[in-house]
């Protein structure tokens, strides 16, 4: 019978403990900057499809972005070209975190036209991410290809992927062959829009994708030319006289800013996009260049050496304050803005080599992406995670590549044994 | 007479229908449409230009100031020169030159295209101070599009100029 | 001898009070019980005592400083006086002007010691604030360690709590309740033993490294942002289930590529002690990719 008081009292105890839920607590500050291992594998084909893979467009794509590291999916026997019965542990073991499966089919035995199923595997949740199909005919097979790069890179980084983009730069054939061209963004499919026998500089791709505004010596002074690409049209929007130069789109499209001369010195003016009410921006007595719009469309960044020498400040349109923005180094030109105005890319000479840095324009950090001697000319690819710049190869001919802004990556892009400068990238196509 | 009206109104049309090519800038003086080509030497004498002069004198022959790295002050060597041209701009009212600026590979080419005005414009001051107008002058640059991409930094001196050149020639 | 009932007839009988007198086994059954109602109550006090140490030890450190301050003040004064007693007045021009400068120098003097003195008294007070101040953290650091020691004893109550139940469910089948009571003490003695914030500590740090380490901030833009997660550990350290977001930095590649760190971090360091693995066995993850420790 004692045994009911003890049961009772001590019933009577577990019923006013209350059951306590106190976690320990674990902060984690900080990270560490690392590349996703991801596996393309090489896709089924029963079209034929010669040249550059899709596991081998993709892989290199997702490879200029310093983020995602392919590995190599080469000799693996019996590739899975679809979602179903997938290996997790193998994939686990070859430390993948995510795959990229799929097969090239053509449709209606008819070979001009092809359909590209695919999809992108979760190693760690061991599911499916999406599976999607493109269509389209067997020339766009890079296309697609890079279609499928832009959609994982999307998913796992939550930027605007590039893949799909063009670039346009100057190609020297020699001292009286120019030509300026537009390629794929890895230099795929190049072809001419300008061919002179005089220097072209300075091409500058319109926000709005339609137009491209260069400067050419053909009239053996450098005057700006704006060229329409769908008709092949140009009008000159500057010859003014002395230098017209540096021309650079407002982010609407309809003004852009250049720098004229006047028998004096270079200073930076605002024109419409065609070729009327022009006004200047700023008077002084030093050298103003290189104007770069904000995407706010209010602040200019320019190059100026006011300061003794050449940094970059930026002049807000609407009351002429200018700022200065560079401060680490001694010789600081080019910038160029990112979509979202939060980083700016220039070039810096530090320890006497030209190097491609770019500045958080909010905590101020310079980080330099490249190595030099002679790099120059960086310009953001539409979701401000890429830069195209140009260097020289082997110390003599000038090339252009792409550096990843964390700095890991610095891939370049071949089109052609000739010296290429001056690139400008188009914007991303929705 | 119809048909020049004919001709008259097609080279109307023609000019008309030409792009939008700029003709003043508001708020500027002297600016002025600049040409395709260069004006004829015809209707100049060759004797009242002292084209001989020219060509033959040492320091006249002498076209390039040169200067040091990021740099576009005269220095004092080139005073003679200089003073030889402001002489010779001068004697003949009539000479026109053209100042052409340089610079060499390093940088960016929009900023060697501003240098090489400045180095220009340097030589035009200087032969403004020795009462030379601005009206026998005209300054252009030309950047680094005609230096040599291959020199070792430092030994790009060559590059680093402004070109006297005179439009009769 | 009696299964276990249910039911409040026994004391409806109230047979209880007589058998009281007479059981033996009863009597030793209220001396067990009593000597847990003893435990019980000890160990509400033992809490209670703790607050005020406290109180105690405020009052006491305050009164150390300001005595100090007035012994002091009492030294300098008796030497002013002795030096102005020392200029004797010999009443000649020459004189007054000495007796003049003499009087100046001592106003600026005594101008420069009242200086030093309001500078010392500044220096002073601004001494006690520190010290003020330096109280105040121990105190709050004080504070601090009697709450965790309040949560510590709290769980140990909890835990002692409910080992005994247990136990005790245990008992009720086999009748050897005498021993239970005693068992269930000593293993709570073990337990206090093992929970050493030492080593709780040493493995929080290293799980921080492992998981930090994989931490791709890249995904996670520029600005500040935090995420947490809860999880689950296995005693060989892999996760049970998946990781709980409970806080989302808005920003999808960002919470996608801290959940792989978690998945990528296993198997997470484990302490071998089970007691310990017990305190680490349920965790909240803060994260701060971008840095930038809150201010």
């Amino acid at each position: 019978m004692i045994f009911r008081i003890y049961f009772l009292l001590f019933g009577i105890l577990l019923l006013i403990s209350t059951p306590i839920y106190s976690l320990e607590v674990i902060e984690i500050l900080g990270g560490k900057a690392s590349e996703i291992p991801i596996a393309i594998v090489p896709f089924e084909d029963s079209v034929g499809i010669s040249g550059q893979k899709a596991h081998q467009i993709i892989s290199k794509d997702l490879d200029r972005t310093g983020l995602f590291r392919p590995l190599n999916t080469r000799g693996i026997s019996k590739p899975p070209s679809s979602d179903i019965n997938i290996n997790y542990t193998k994939w686990s073991a070859m430390d993948a975190q995510f795959i990229v499966v799929g097969k090239v089919e053509s449709e209606n035995r008819n070979k001009r036209s092809i359909e590209i199923t695919w999809s992108l595997i979760d190693i760690f949740k061991e599911k499916t991410v999406v599976t999607m199909k493109y269509m389209g005919k067997k020339k766009q097979y890079r296309a697609i290809a890079h279609k499928v790069s832009d959609y994982v890179y999307e998913h796992l980084t939550g930027s605007k992927g590039v893949f799909h983009t063009k670039i346009a730069y100057v190609k020297k054939i020699n001292d009286k062959k120019y030509s300026l061209n537009i390629s794929d963004f890895d230099g795929f499919n190049s072809k001419a829009i300008l061919n002179t026998t005089q220097p072209i500089i300075s091409p500058r791709w319109s926000p709005d994708g339609k137009k491209i505004a260069y400067v050419s010596f053909e009239k053996k002074k450098p005057v700006i030319y704006v060229q329409n690409l769908k008709t092949g049209k140009r009008t000159l929007l500057a010859n003014f006289k002395g230098n017209n130069s540096a021309p650079a789109w407002s982010p609407d499209s309809k003004k852009l800013a250049i720098v004229l001369t006047y028998n004096k010195n270079s200073q930076i003016y605002i024109i419409n996009s065609d070729g009327s009410g022009i006004k200047q921006l700023m008077r002084s007595n030093s050298i103003n260049t290189e104007p770069s719009w904000a995407p706010n469309g209010e602040d200019i960044y320019f190059s100026s050496n006011r300061g003794g020498s050449p940094q970059i400040y930026k002049i807000n349109i609407t009351n002429d304050d200018i700022t200065r923005i560079t401060f680490e180094g001694k010789y600081n030109l080019s910038p160029s803005l990112s979509y979202d105005g939060k980083l700016l890319l220039f070039l810096t000479q530090d320890q006497g080599k030209f190097k491609v840095a770019i500045q958080n324009l909010i905590s101020n950090q310079v980080l330099r992406l490249t190595k030099g001697p002679s790099d120059e000319s960086p310009i953001f690819a539409p979701n401000g995670h890429l830069v195209l710049f140009t260097y020289k190869d082997y110390g003599k001919t000038t090339k252009i590549g792409t550096v990843s802004i964390n700095g890991l990556k610095r891939v370049p892009i071949k089109v052609g044994n000739v010296i290429i400068q001056e690139p400008t990238w188009g914007p991303v196509i929705d | 007479m119809k048909k020049s009206l004919l001709l008259l109104s097609l080279a109307g049309l023609f000019v008309a229908g030409c792009s939008t090519t700029p003709m003043d800038a508001p708020g500027d003086p002297s600016s002025n449409y600049y040409g395709q080509d260069d004006p004829s030497t015809d209707s100049v004498s060759s004797e009242s230009l002292g084209l001989d002069e020219l060509r033959s004198n040492v320091l006249l022959t002498q076209r390039s100031v040169f200067f040091d790295f990021n740099k576009y002050d005269i220095k004092p060597e080139y005073s003679d020169l200089i003073g030889a041209h402001a002489q010779y701009l001068n004697d003949h009212s009539a000479a026109r030159m053209i100042l052409k600026g340089h610079a060499d590979y390093r940088g960016s080419h929009e900023y060697n295209l501003a240098l090489g005005q400045k180095r220009s414009v340097a030589v035009k001051e200087a032969l403004n101070s020795l009462g030379v107008s601005d009206s026998q002058i005209e300054t252009i640059s030309y950047g680094e599009e005609y230096a040599n991409q291959e020199c070792q930094a430092e030994a790009c001196g060559q590059d680093r100029r402004a070109d006297i050149t005179y439009e009769v020639e | 001898m009696n299964t276990p009932q249910f039911n409040f007839d026994f004391i409806r009988n109230s047979n209880i009070w007589t058998t009281l007198e007479n059981d033996h086994n009863l009597q030793a059954n209220l001396f067990s019980f009593l000597i847990h109602f003893l435990l019980f109550i000890f160990m509400i006090f033992s809490i209670q005592w703790q607050t005020k140490i406290l109180n105690y030890a405020e009052v006491e450190l305050w009164d150390a400083v300001p005595t100090q301050i007035k012994n002091k003040q009492i030294k300098k004064e008796p030497k002013k006086i002795k030096k102005i007693k020392a200029a004797p007045p010999k009443i000649t021009k020459e004189q007054l002007k000495i007796n003049e400068e003499a009087e100046i120098k001592l106003k600026k003097k005594k101008a420069a010691e009242k200086k030093a003195l309001a500078k010392k008294k500044k220096l002073q007070e601004i001494k006690k604030l520190q010290a003020k101040l330096l109280k105040q953290e121990e105190i709050e650091r004080l504070q601090d360690k009697v709450l965790e020691q309040e949560k510590l004893d709290q769980i140990k109550d909890k835990l002692l709590e409910q080992e005994k139940v247990d136990k005790l469910q245990d008992s009720i089948r086999d009748e050897e309740l005498v021993k239970k009571p005693r068992l269930a003490i000593e293993a709570d003695k073990e337990l206090l033993a093992g929970i050493n914030s030492g080593e709780l500590d040493r493995f929080k740090a290293l799980i921080q490294q492992k998981i930090q380490q994989n931490v791709n901030n890249q995904l996670c833009g520029l600005d500040r942002v935090e995420l947490e997660f809860e999880i689950s550990l296995m005693p060989t350290g892999d996760l049970l289930g998946e990781p709980k977001m409970t806080q989302s930095s808005k920003i999808a590649s960002c919470d996608a590529a801290v959940e792989r760190a978690i998945l990528q971090s296993q198997p997470l360091p484990i302490p071998k002690d089970n007691k310990l693995f017990k305190r680490l066995k349920d965790l909240k993850l803060k994260f701060h990719p971008n840095g930038h420790y809150d201010l």
